[in-house]
């Protein structure tokens, strides 16, 4: 029997038929379809589908088996096949989404679990040892004793607010971690954010500026923030993302504070704020709580400075307006990169925690 | 001989492993093995690794496991070809590999 099963992969896209026949598939298996995914590793036997498997790029979801085919052979196929795809992509450090109930499950495909909203979903690397190496890097850097607060920001450019922000936390804290988004998906990239951030907090000094990582805002942890638009906010999924943050971030680095500003602009961020509470604050986890600190926005001439505002002005090439907005040293590299020639960009425009 | 790209060898099927291996960022060696016969075969499984491991001569890298049952042969020569690949090695010692 296994001689007739056959893999292939499927695009995204590429046959609107087979993508009815995973959807049918899915549902069977009481998950939806994902519009995220990129590509599809399917396998047949004969005409019918019997199982499939997505990766939107290092991530793993829609993970589907015909129930007549499970427990049989086919399951380790499918996870070595879908394995070898990801690998020719170049994807080796895996994450993957499933239901609690099957995690045990794809211990056999080499995953391990990262973190679990129960009842819902959970979140798997293929790494046993990933997140323990991270948090033993972090806790080379924790700052002992007092009270320690975080924030967690794209800084997609860093502006007044962002700095404000920091002050704020800085103040009433005896160390600030400050974490800045990896992941590549804004209007600036991850070196020139990191940069303008660190430059912009420098003269604060009870502070660490982080290095992102895949495991705090990334398309693995929280897909929806870097497709704005694409997608409504009730899709938005915060809770692995946060969970993650205070079961193995925060402990590491013995974090109890963790500092956001208000967001008046942005849906999502607006909706990650307010589910931060929740995560953080109230939620069961394994984790003592975190304190969500709200910190107001400042602002100029009665409206909110972002980070989002400074983008529109951009676009519309009003450099000067943006002046009163941003720290020189941010304004500097605008006029360097914008003086003259503008920047399009198609991509997302995550603003910030 | 150093790990210095990502590489794996093997598959998840019954009766084989998974090799996967990575550039160590201490110079270490580090070695993790599960299995779905830890507890009968583990000392076995990781005796095997470790020697493939010192007649290639690898000195640091980071190595994981993923065993469903193979063989010691099979063990070795997923081993080898996952550090082969992994150390991107060209010139074959073939008296390291028997």
């Amino acid at each position: 029997m296994p001689a007739e099963l056959r893999f292939h992969t499927v695009d995204a896209g590429e046959s609107p038929q087979e993508s009815k026949q995973i959807e049918q598939l899915l549902t069977e298996s009481d998950l939806g379809w994902d519009s995220r995914v990129e590509t599809f590793v399917v396998c047949r036997k004969g005409a019918a589908l019997v199982a499939c498997a997505g990766i939107d790029r290092n991530v793993v979801k829609c993970v589907a088996i015909s129930p007549a085919f499970r427990g049989t052979s086919l399951s380790l196929q499918l996870g070595g096949e879908l394995l070898k795809v990801a690998m020719e992509r170049g994807h080796f450090h895996l994450f993957l989404y499933t239901k609690p109930d099957n995690t045990v499950f794809f211990r056999g495909w080499g995953f391990y679990p990262l973190v679990e909203v129960r009842d819902k979903v959970a979140l798997m690397e293929n790494s046993p040892i990933a997140i323990r190496r991270y948090c033993s890097d972090l806790r080379a850097l924790r700052k002992h004793g007092g009270k320690i607060g975080c924030i967690v920001m794209n800084a997609n450019p860093f502006t007044l607010g962002h700095r404000y922000l920091a002050d704020v936390a800085a103040e009433s804290c005896d160390w600030l971690h400050v974490f800045i988004v990896r992941e590549e998906a804004s209007m600036f990239s991850y070196a020139e954010r990191y940069e303008l951030a660190s430059q912009g907090l420098s003269h604060i000094k009870n502070i660490t500026v982080h290095h992102g990582s895949e495991y705090i805002v990334s398309r693995a942890t929280f897909p929806s923030y870097f497709l704005k638009g694409k997608c409504t906010v009730d899709q938005c999924f915060t809770a692995i993302d946060l969970l993650l943050f205070r079961e193995h971030i925060a402990p590491a680095l013995e974090i109890t504070y963790r500092y956001v500003g208000t967001e008046p602009a942005c849906p999502v961020t607006s909706r990650y704020n307010k589910d931060m509470k929740h995560w953080l604050e109230t939620a069961d986890s394994r984790s003592p709580s975190i304190e969500v600190v709200v910190v107001p926005r400042i602002t100029l001439r009665g409206s909110p400075i972002s980070a989002s505002e400074v983008r529109r002005l951009l676009q519309n090439k009003s450099l000067q307006e943006i002046k009163e907005m941003v720290p020189e040293t941010t304004m500097c590299q605008l006029i360097n990169c914008f003086g003259d020639q503008r920047r399009e960009t198609e991509m997302t425009d995550g603003d910030d925690h | 001989m150093r790990i210095i790209t990502e590489a794996v060898a093997g598959s998840l099927e019954s009766s084989d492993l998974l090799v996967k291996v990575s550039p160590s960022r201490d110079k270490t060696l580090e070695i993790y093995v599960t299995s779905d016969v830890i507890e009968q075969f583990g000392t076995q499984i990781r005796h095997v690794v470790d020697d493939t491991l010192k007649r290639l001569a690898v000195t640091d890298g980071l190595i994981v496991i993923e065993d469903k049952g193979a063989l010691d042969y099979a063990i070795r020569a997923r081993v080898q070809t996952a550090v082969l690949r992994g150390a991107a090695c060209k010139e074959l010692n073939w008296e390291q590999l028997s």
